[in-house]
Parts: structure tokens; sequence; C-alpha cells
């Protein structure tokens, strides 16, 4: 450590600035969707390990068949889940071009993505809604399974529970970040960042956004693929 | 981005004057003591919280004392404070486990976290890596705010009808999961989950904020190598409990579900008396335990860690030396908090664990005997020749020291899987986990307490009533848990209501008694601290000179009463670590004295 | 704060990149919808087990390239990618620690508890749970919910 006092101040580590060059509220957005990964980390690892426990589950494929306005017993699986996932995916990217566009500064361009991003995320929530009550006039929701497992045995209500449980929470999610989004909306149209001068909260929103998108990755493979 | 920028709201509060009555103008009671946003007054406001927390813990601590050392005799007064809980006298079963939940919950959560990392983390963390306050001084406030919902909440819970939780700290399904399986499983658990989902939230807030502060917002010239142990301790703290309490949070929203809305994640082939079977198929209690776990392990050392930190800094400034292997301590705080991640399942030995699994968790377990052991002797080996000052802080530092060995030792016998099969869940475990964790935290709080209080009122605490704190303390909390060591080897189980009606636990009969003895006078003993510490704050003998301990770090570098943004002027720049004591001859150099010509190498 | 002066050129080089990951993610949805739907047909656990993996390892793929370029992380100081990543290790074991205690619950259920061995055996009859029944049985949900029939079955 014997480094002179005019070299401290150029080293990344010794102090006076950040070290990772970026403010705050950034880090602390970063560290607490590494503390919301653990969340879900938890939720689905709880599910895997209930799966392992058990003998036997049901299949996803005959589970999650219809899509809306579909005909009484269509069997279509992945089909609807496929269509949410690409407007997460969609949403996402919006999101991404938002969040550019504010670090060029180009209200315009912001405020229209972030549209976009907001009208992806309701687009998600309503196919959950959609989903849900689908799967709960077929007599699923918490505690009540009217599925079996794949081998035709009894199954316990886990399947139901844990869909409800994690999805439900991941849509709670989504809609905190639809709602993070609106705000970031007003905030863009009422010129607030541009008396600020930076974008940089956007950035903030679009981490949390991403996080969300990325959630869905690991929800969707876990309940609809494996 | 810079420190500056954070306390541009506030730029009013140091502009340049020390004259505090200035501050008065522009600062209500309420955005001063209440919503306060300074750092200092938030952890002021933890601390008198957590003191209110740790005499009420301890008050139900003597409660169910006097029920295991006097079984047989009735108590009419406790009737006259508990009602029915206490019928004629006597500490009714359920009102002996609520007690007992009750003191394990409060204890750890709201006064050795919140109480401990909240108070000299806010504290310590701004003043001595030079920053005008945490990075984000709302959320900060926030974090308190949401501690004191819980509390509240918590608090509630006692005065329910049915009485708080009465499941254990632990909260293990199905007695957590059940209302009908006690009576403190009905609205007394609702409200100890909303609590405890409350104190997540504040915990959550308070260690992003210290992490994002300690990375941030240090001084010019503070590299990470050159802070204060207690800093690192509480950074490592704060990154514990942000990546363990998700877990506990995810965790209880599953028993929340099973609680309230039929699912059976943690219910399977349930039978309750007088109720029947129940329909829940499917789910594992197990599964709980690994979450509880999850946190449950590291949060034993988010309640250690600030205490080791804090015990580092104080043996190094009234040893008159240096502290001994600043960079292993550093190295052994990263290893027991990547450990304390990785070792969770050692609490569930006897649950039906695999046991290879079971064996991978024992060697990962006493892996932290390593570390563990390197910071021992880094403390002896600093107090090895040093002049020390035996003043009240030092001696609780010490006494950390004393107890941490003794304490954590039996953690290496705990840590076998087939050792505990015979010790699991009976006195020695109590022994064990109260003097390592219990004890031994508390002792680091005081020695925090009796060390910065000059920086937090500007005035010092009585010495003699600090020591006789200290002599009585140490002298019954060795009295209390050493014998319940032999207990434990003698297979009395933990968590029983009676023992005196047991053919093989009879005969400790009067051991019980004398522990409930001490366990009394010790509590009555705490007293003397609180009178100290109010009386103190108003009355104490006034610090004169800023820097009261010759100190090196850089909380000393600020005015006696500092307001908030803690320096009047700039924030000084640090050019050297904060161990340099009895460095070529001199006594201390502090951290913002330039590094001579002539002087020797640095550490 | 550092990207606050950006060029034109850059702009264009960011969309860039965005496109890329979009159709990277896009193609990598379609391997794995396209694998769910092979394994719809196979029987064999193996085979079965091989598919999974392969899903399990593209959902790490795509979750790579949403953080990495969407939450722009590669783009960060080195030191701030390994504060966020380091830390997120402790999922091996969290994952491997847990499924592996479930899996020897499930064995020792097998072994020991033949009601539980019986109950994954027998085939029954797929049941329509009706939605009057149902509500009807939500109505009763006070406390724990006694009278009603094992709800799996």
């Amino acid at each position: 450590m014997s480094t002179t006092t005019t070299a401290t101040t150029t080293k990344l580590w010794g102090g006076g600035k950040s070290p990772f060059d970026v403010e705050y509220g950034k880090l602390m957005m970063w560290y607490f969707l590494m503390s919301d990964a653990l969340t879900f980390g938890a939720f689905l690892i709880s599910y895997g390990t209930i799966r392992f426990s058990t003998n036997g589950w049901p299949d996803p494929n005959k589970v999650f068949k219809s899509y809306p306005f579909a005909s009484e017993g269509v069997n279509a699986p992945l089909v609807f889940v496929s269509i949410m996932t690409f407007i997460l995916i969609i949403s996402s990217v919006t999101m991404v071009l938002a969040v550019q566009a504010g670090k060029e500064m180009k209200k315009k361009a912001v405020a229209i993505n972030l549209i976009l991003t907001i009208i992806g995320g309701i687009a998600f929530l309503s196919c959950q809604a959609w989903e849900w009550n689908h799967l709960h006039s077929e007599g699923a929701w918490w505690g009540l399974n009217p599925f079996l497992n794949a081998d035709g045995s009894a199954s316990s209500t886990n399947f139901t529970n844990y869909f409800f449980t994690i999805t439900g929470f991941h849509g709670f999610h989504v809609l905190s970040g639809v709602v993070i989004n609106i705000v970031m909306l007003i905030m863009t149209l009422t010129d607030q960042f541009e008396k600020r001068g930076h974008y940089l909260m956007i950035e903030k929103a679009g981490l949390y956004w991403h996080f969300v998108d990325l959630v869905w990755v690991f929800v969707f493979t876990c309940f609809y693929l494996i | 981005m810079s420190n500056e920028a954070v306390l541009h709201a506030h730029s009013g509060a140091h502009d340049g004057h020390e004259d505090h009555s200035h501050e008065h103008h522009h600062q209500s009671f309420i955005s001063k003591y209440v919503f306060s946003q300074d750092h200092k007054m938030i952890a002021k406001q933890f601390l008198i919280t957590g003191m209110v927390w740790a005499v009420l813990g301890g008050f139900m601590s003597v409660l169910f004392r006097l029920q295991l050392g006097y079984p047989d005799s009735s108590f009419p007064w406790l009737e006259t404070i508990l009602g029915k809980w206490a019928k004629g006298g006597h500490i009714t079963p359920e009102a002996y486990y609520a007690l007992v939940t009750t003191h394990g919950t409060v204890l750890v959560f709201f006064v050795l976290t919140a109480g401990l990392s909240g108070t000299f983390a806010n504290f310590l963390i701004p003043l001595q890596i030079g920053a005008r306050d945490m990075a984000s001084p709302f959320m900060n406030m926030l974090s308190y705010w949401f501690f004191f919902a819980a509390s509240i909440v918590m608090l509630s819970s006692i005065f329910v009808e049915t009485g708080p939780f009465s499941g254990g700290w632990t909260a293990y399904p199905p007695l957590s999961a059940l209302g009908d399986a006690s009576p403190g499983s009905k609205s007394g658990m609702d409200l100890w989950i909303v609590s405890m989902a409350l104190f997540v939230v504040s915990s959550l807030l308070g260690g992003l904020n210290y992490i994002a502060t300690v990375l941030n917002m240090r001084t010019k010239g503070m590299s990470m190598t050159r802070l204060p142990l207690t800093i690192w301790a509480l950074f490592f703290t704060a990154v514990l409990g942000v990546l363990s309490f998700p877990v506990l949070l995810s965790g209880f929203i599953l028993l929340i579900f099973d609680r309230n809305f039929g699912t059976s994640f943690y219910l399977s082939d349930i039978f309750i008396n007088g109720v029947g079977a129940l329909p829940n198929e499917g789910g594992s209690a197990i599964l709980f335990q690994h979450l509880f776990w999850f946190l449950g392990h590291p949060e034993v050392y988010i309640i250690l860690l600030p205490a080791m930190g804090m015990v580092s800094e104080i043996l190094s400034v009234n040893s008159r030396k240096p502290i001994f292997g600043y960079m292993a301590m550093i190295g052994s705080l990263f290893a027991i908090a990547i450990l304390a991640f990785l070792v969770w399942a050692h609490h569930m030995f006897v649950t039906g664990l695999n046991p290879l699994l079971g064996s991978v968790f024992v060697l990962l377990t006493l892996l932290i005997a390593v570390p563990s052991a390197i910071k021992v002797f880094n403390w002896l080996t600093t107090l090895w020749r040093g002049n020390i000052r035996f003043t009240p802080g030092m001696l609780f530092a010490i006494g950390f020291v004393s107890l941490f060995i003794s304490g954590g030792l039996t953690g290496i016998w705990l840590g076998n899987s087939a050792l505990d099969i015979h010790l699991h869940d009976t006195y020695f475990v109590v022994a064990h986990f109260h003097i390592v964790m219990g004890v031994a935290s508390m002792f680091g709080m005081f020695a925090g307490i009796y060390h910065w209080f000059p920086k937090m009122y500007g005035r010092f605490l009585n010495n003699t009533l600090a020591y006789v704190h200290f002599w009585v303390t140490i002298a019954g909390a060795y009295m209390i848990f050493w014998p319940m060591h032999y207990e434990g080897l003698a297979g009395m189980p933990r968590r029983y209501y009676d023992y005196s009606i047991w053919e093989s636990f009879k005969q400790f009969q009067d051991l019980n008694q004398f522990i409930s003895l001490v366990a009394m006078i010790v509590f009555a003993v705490q007293f003397l601290f609180l009178f100290n510490f109010f009386y103190s704050i108003f009355r104490g003998r006034k610090v004169t000179t800023q820097n009261p301990w010759d100190a090196n770090t850089l909380e000393w570098t600020t005015p006696i009463n500092p307001g908030h943004g803690n320096w009047p002027g700039e924030i000084p720049e640090v050019h050297r670590w904060p161990y340099d004591y009895g460095k070529d001859g001199v006594d201390f150099i502090p951290q913002t004295t330039p590094v001579g010509a002539d002087e020797s190498v640095e550490h | 704060m550092s990207h606050t002066a950006t060029h034109e050129d850059h702009s264009a080089e960011v969309k860039k990149e965005v496109t890329k990951v979009t159709i990277i993610l896009s193609v990598l949805t379609v391997i794995e919808l396209a694998l769910g739907f092979y394994m719809m047909g196979i029987e064999s656990a193996g085979t079965r087990l091989l598919i999974k993996g392969t899903i399990v390892i593209l959902m790490l793929a795509k979750a790579f390239y949403i953080v990495a370029y969407f939450m722009h992380l590669k783009h960060e100081v080195k030191n701030l990618i390994m504060t966020v990543c380091v830390p997120l290790c402790i999922f091996f074991w969290f994952i491997t620690a847990f499924l592996i205690d479930g899996n020897s619950f499930r064995n020792l259920r097998n072994t020991y508890d033949p009601h539980f061995k019986e109950q994954s055996t027998i085939k029954v009859e797929a049941k329509e749970v009706k939605h009057e029944e149902k509500e009807a049985k939500e109505e009763k949900k006070e406390g724990l919910k006694l009278d009603e029939p094992r709800r799996s079955d």
C-alpha cells in the first residue's frame, strides 16, 4: 500500500469515487436484483425439491394446451406460452431502446419505447390472467389439482400450488414493473429528466424490467418445458 | 455520485459552521429526532429500540427460567402481570412456549440483528469511511421505520387472545402452518409472519445501503485495504443479509399460503388430535427447514460479524498496537461469509438428511474453524505485549474473545453429524449458541457502545458502573451457560416445560435453580448499564477532546458533536491504514496524517 | 455517466447489438420449443433427461444474453461484473444440496412408507372437478378443510 497520494487518486479503488463508475442508485438496483434473484431462486428450488421428492408429476403438455378463443378440447401445448414468452422478450427489447434513447437524451424516442414496453407488459399480464382463468375453470387453484400425474396416478396439489404461487409472484413483479414504467413515462412527458439533464432513472427501471424477463426465462423452462 | 451530491438536499446543514444551534432553525423536532435522515440519529433509534427489545426479551427469559428453576413453586405476582397465562402463579405450558419463542425471535432478529448491525453499520460506516451520510439517507430512514413497524406488530402479537407464536423461533411447520396445531399457531403466528416480513424489508433496505455506501462513497485515499476492520465486518454482514433474507422471505410466503390458502408445501400426512387427519399431501416439512436455515445460518454470522469487527478495532486501539494480521483478518471474514452460505444443513442432521450430503455439510462446517481460529489468534497476538488500557470497551472486547473461544470450541463438537445425534436439541446446543452467538455478540455490542458512546452523545459513560456491569455479566454468562453443557451431555433436551417430572433429569433440579438465580442477577445488573446509558446521555462527563481514545480512525476527526454531514468543512483525505499505533515510536498516527518522508514502510 | 457523451455511430452500434441479441434470443426460444415438442413423443427416460438437460443449457444461454446485453452488464467495469456474478455462485450448492435431499427424501419414503409408495402406483380415473362443487367447497373454507374429500383425487 505504499503509494503516494497522487497515485492513490487515480486508482480505481482508492476512494473518492465509485470503483465501478456507476452512481449508487444503479449499484443498489443491481444488488436488489441479486437479492430478488435469491427470492425467485428459493421458490424455483423449492419447486424442484418437491418435484424430486415426489414419485410422479403431471405432464405440462397435457395441462397447458389451450389458448384464447380455441374450441373446447383443443390440444395445442406450448403454443400460448410461447406467445407470452415472445411478448416479454419484445417488451424487453423496447425497454433497451428506451434506455438507449435516454442516454442520447431523445425524449420522444424514450416516450414511444416506454409506451411500447408498457403495452407489452400489459399484454403479458392479460395473457397470464387468461391462463389463470382458464386453469381455474378447469378446477385448478391453490389447493386444488384436477390433473393427474403423467403416469396416470393421483397427483398432489403441489403442482398447482407452485404454479400459481410462482407465476403469481412473477406476475406481481411484471405488474410492479408496468407501474414503474408508467411512472417513468409520466416523468419523461413532464420533462423531469430533461430538467435533471439525465435519464439515469430509466436505466434502473430498465434493469428491473429485464430482470422480470430473465425470471420468466427460468419460470417458463421450469414449468412448461421440463 | 460524489459524497457531496448525496447531501445536496441538506446543503444547509454543513455550510462550514460548527455552531449547531444554527441547524435548529431549519430542523423541526420531527425531522431531527423522529423521521431523521441523519445516519447518526437513525443509529441511535436502532440502538434504543434494540435496547427496549433486549429488556423485554431478557425479561421473558427470566420468566421462563423461573419455571425451569422453581417448577414446584408458585409466584402470585406472575398472575398479576400475566393473567391467565400464569394461573395460580404458575406459568402455563402455552405461555412457557410462547415466552421461549418470542425470546428467541426478539433477541436474534430485533436485538442482535437490527440492534447491533443496524446501530453500528449506520453509525460507523459513514463516519469511518469518510462520507457525509449513507448513499440513500431516505432508504435508511425507511429501513428504521420498517423495523419499527415490525416491532409494533411483534409487540401486538403478545397481546392477542390466543397468545404469541409458540412453536420456537425457527417456526417449523406444522406448528407454524396449522392454526389448529396449538393456541400460539393462530393469530399470534399471523402477526409473527407479518412482523418478520417487515423485518426482512427493513434489513434489505439497510443492507443495500450499507453495501452501496462502503463501495461507492469512501473518501479520497480510503482504499478498501485502508478500511477499519469494523467496516469490513459490517460490509460482509450486509452482503450476507442481502443474499440470505430473501430466501427466508420465500419460505415465509409459502408458509402463508399453507396457513391461509389450503396449499400443502410443507404439509403431508398430518393427524391432529381432536381434529383428525388432514387432507394435505405431498409437501415436505423438511423443505421449510432447508429454506429457514439457508437464512438461519448466515444469520448467526450476521449477528457475529459486526461484533468481530468492532472488537478488532477496539482491541487494537486499546492495546496501542496495530491489529495483528490485517489482511488475514479480512480474508477470514471473507471466508466466514462464504462458508456461512454453505453449511446450513448442519442444523438438520437428524431430520433424515441424506447421510452422504450430511458428511459434506460436516466437512464444510468444520472448515469454519479455520478462519475462526485465525481471528482468535490474531486477537490474542494483538493483545500480546500490548500497552493495554482496560477501558470498559476493552474489557468487553476481551470478554468477547473469551466467549467466542469457549462457544466456538463446542461448535466443533456439534458440527460432527455423528456427535450431533446425541447432542441435537439438548442443552449442549443451547449453551453453545448462547455463548458463541448470543452473549458474545452482546459483548461486542456493549464494547461498541462503551467505545463509541463519546462519539454518539459527546459524553462518557460512568466507568465504575461499567466495571461492575462487565464483571457480573461475564461471570454470570459463564455460570449460566457452562453448567448447561453438562446437562446437555447427559441428554437433557431443550424446550421441555418441567424437568422435575423426568426420572433422568431430576438430578439437575439444583443446577437449574442455580442457573435461574444467576440469570436473574445478570438481568438485574443490565439495569445498571441502562441507567448508566440514559443518565450519561444527559449528565455524563463531557468529552473535551476530539479524540478521547487516541484512535486513528476518521470518526475522531469530526467535531465532538458532529452535525448532519459529519465534517464541517472538507471531508479529510486518508493517507494510511487505520492501525498505525506505536509506529516509529509514535503512539498513534491518525489516518489523515500524510506519510512522512523518513517514515518506515507502511504495513 | 460515462455514456452521456454518445455519438451517432455508437447509437447505431447499440441498435445493431440489440437486433443481434433479439435474434439470438428468439432462435434459442424456438429451439427450446422445438425440443419441447420433440420430447412429447419420447418415452425413454434417459433421452428425456438428455433433452431436459439441453433445454436447461439453452435457458442459461438466454439468461446470459439478457444479463450481458439487455442489462448491459457486459459493458460495465469488470469489478462490477465480478461483484454481481461471484455471489451468485452460491446457487450451485443451493440447488445441488436441495435437490439431492429432495431426492433422498423420496427414496426414504418409498422404502419406509408403504402408503406413499402405493399412492404413486395406483392409476386413477381423470375426474373433472365441477366448478359449482369447488365453489361450494370454498365456502366451507373455515380453518382446516376437513370434510373435503382429498382434493387431488
